[in-house]
């Protein structure tokens, strides 16, 4: 279970302060997909920081299990980062090393009793068969989908995905949740999106924050739409947009 | 016209064994300096990325020292840099003038400074998303620098190396003045003291190929690494 209790987060520049995160209380269940949307600069991806110590509060406690993420010491921050998976919007790969090198990257950093393997985890974001490209020979979708894989390989107990789908055109979107779907129903760890898209939230989650001006303004719980009816190829978005009046 | 150039060739044969010396002279304070470079100065600049503010391992200290130690080495004109350096030779070395070892000294005080700068800035050009990728998956400073700092630098890295290298010949022709030899004062001795504007020339001709040839293959080796 996470709890993010009475946490504060202000950045500071030379003479102004912006607040990032407000008084925010937040509880997230085991096994939970959930959602925090907001507009761009409503504290949400600061949020999902705080959750594996990339960024730490002013005040409050961050709960995730039994650790107090902004308590840890430089070791066990370490061991508990272990277990925590990131997706990026841009990605974030290392263009100089193949698919299946930024895939083992993980394994390449700790030691897992029981990871999956490079094959394993390509062939469940279907790209087995780019395991010898380069970032750069590969489409924005492909990208993000070597992304998920280098952050399932390890098996995590938290995935954490901030704006994965916010560099990307509506039907790569599609493509991306649905493996991320495909993730949270075959490992069932705990999963957080943070994105400004809806559809996103909807086709994914079971519950979301809305976040305004750094304080959540309300949780809701999703009804899941069982078809991606928020999808259309880009020839049915084009013919509805350019078309009605 | 045959006439003249066969008598140049017959000198430039005259002066050759002398040539192959002095080259082996700069090639002896290159490798000091290209050593130092890599062993030092590509830690050094490390160091000063990391310790830089905003930066994983931010400490003002250690940054500001190495900035001001480099500053300052870099500030120095490298002829006064060579004279001043003269006393702190001759303890360490037993002789301060007259043989390329002792010349190589300034060299790699030099090459230290300088790889150093350009390390920095190569690793300034790393996107901030891989810096925070790694502190995502909990890796040690140690592995962020060898796993993914310098994977996603490294065809800069030689590009600068490269850039390094061919400033280390330029500072290496000035050893001549403490004995150092080498190809630049071949080049000062013969033409410029004794007038002879052929020799002077073809050693000018023979820097210059030195410098062509590590700027290519520098290039090739960057090229051929970068997969971005």
């Amino acid at each position: 279970m996470i709890q993010i209790q009475e946490v504060n987060k202000t950045f500071r520049d030379e003479d102004t302060h912006v607040y990032a995160l407000r008084d925010i209380h937040l509880t997230i269940d085991k096994g939970e997909a959930f959602g925090v949307i907001g507009e761009s600069g409503a504290g949400k991806s600061t949020l999902l920081r705080l959750l594996n110590a990339l960024e730490r509060p002013d005040s409050g406690r961050v709960l995730v299990g039994d650790h107090q993420v902004n308590q840890l010491s430089r070791k066990d921050l370490r061991a508990y980062q272990k277990d925590v998976s990131m997706v990026f919007q841009q990605f974030n790969l290392l263009n100089n090393k193949t698919v299946e090198e930024n895939v083992r990257l993980p394994l390449t950093l700790h030691q897992y009793d029981h990871p999956l393997t490079v094959d394993a985890v390509l062939n469940f974001v279907g790209l087995e068969d780019k395991k010898h490209s380069y970032p750069s020979q590969l489409s924005g979708g492909q990208k993000q989908r070597v992304g998920i894989a280098r952050a399932l390989i390890s098996r995590p107990t938290l995935l954490l995905c901030d704006e994965p789908t916010s560099a990307l055109d509506q039907n790569t979107t599609e493509e991306i949740v649905n493996v991320l779907k495909k993730a949270h129903e075959v490992f069932g760890m705990t999963i957080i999106v943070v994105t400004h898209e809806l559809a996103v939230i909807k086709a994914l989650c079971d519950r979301s924050a809305v976040m305004e001006d750094g304080r959540i303004v309300d949780i809701v719980s999703v009804q899941k739409s069982a078809e991606l009816t928020d999808f259309k190829s880009y020839h049915e978005r084009a013919i509805e947009v350019l078309t009605h009046a | 016209m045959p006439e003249t150039l066969s008598i140049y060739i017959e000198r430039v044969i005259d002066f050759a064994p002398r040539m192959v010396d002095s080259l082996w002279e700069t090639s002896i304070m290159l490798f000091f300096a290209m050593l130092a470079a890599i062993l030092v100065g590509l830690p050094v600049g490390t160091l000063l990325f990391l310790s830089a503010d905003g930066r994983p391992n931010e400490n003002r200290l250690i940054n500001r020292s190495l900035n001001a130690v480099v500053n300052i080495i870099r500030s120095f004109p490298f002829l006064l840099l060579v004279v001043a350096m003269q006393p702190l030779i001759r303890e360490v070395y037993g002789r301060a003038t007259g043989d390329p070892i002792a010349a190589s000294f300034p060299m790699i005080v030099i090459a230290i400074a300088l790889y150093a700068r350009f390390v920095e800035q190569s690793l300034m050009d790393v996107p901030n998303g891989i810096i925070e990728t790694a502190q995502s998956m909990g890796a040690t400073t140690w592995q962020m620098v060898w796993k993914f700092l310098y994977v996603e630098a490294r065809s800069s890295l030689v590009i600068g190396f490269t850039t390094a290298v061919i400033s280390f010949i330029s500072y290496s022709t000035i050893m001549g003045v403490v004995g150092g030899g080498g190809i630049g004062d071949f080049a000062i001795r013969y033409g410029y003291q004794r007038y002879e504007t052929d020799i002077m020339y073809t050693a000018i001709i023979v820097i210059i190929i030195l410098v062509e040839v590590f700027q290519w293959f520098g290039l090739r080796l960057a090229k051929s690494i970068d997969k971005r």
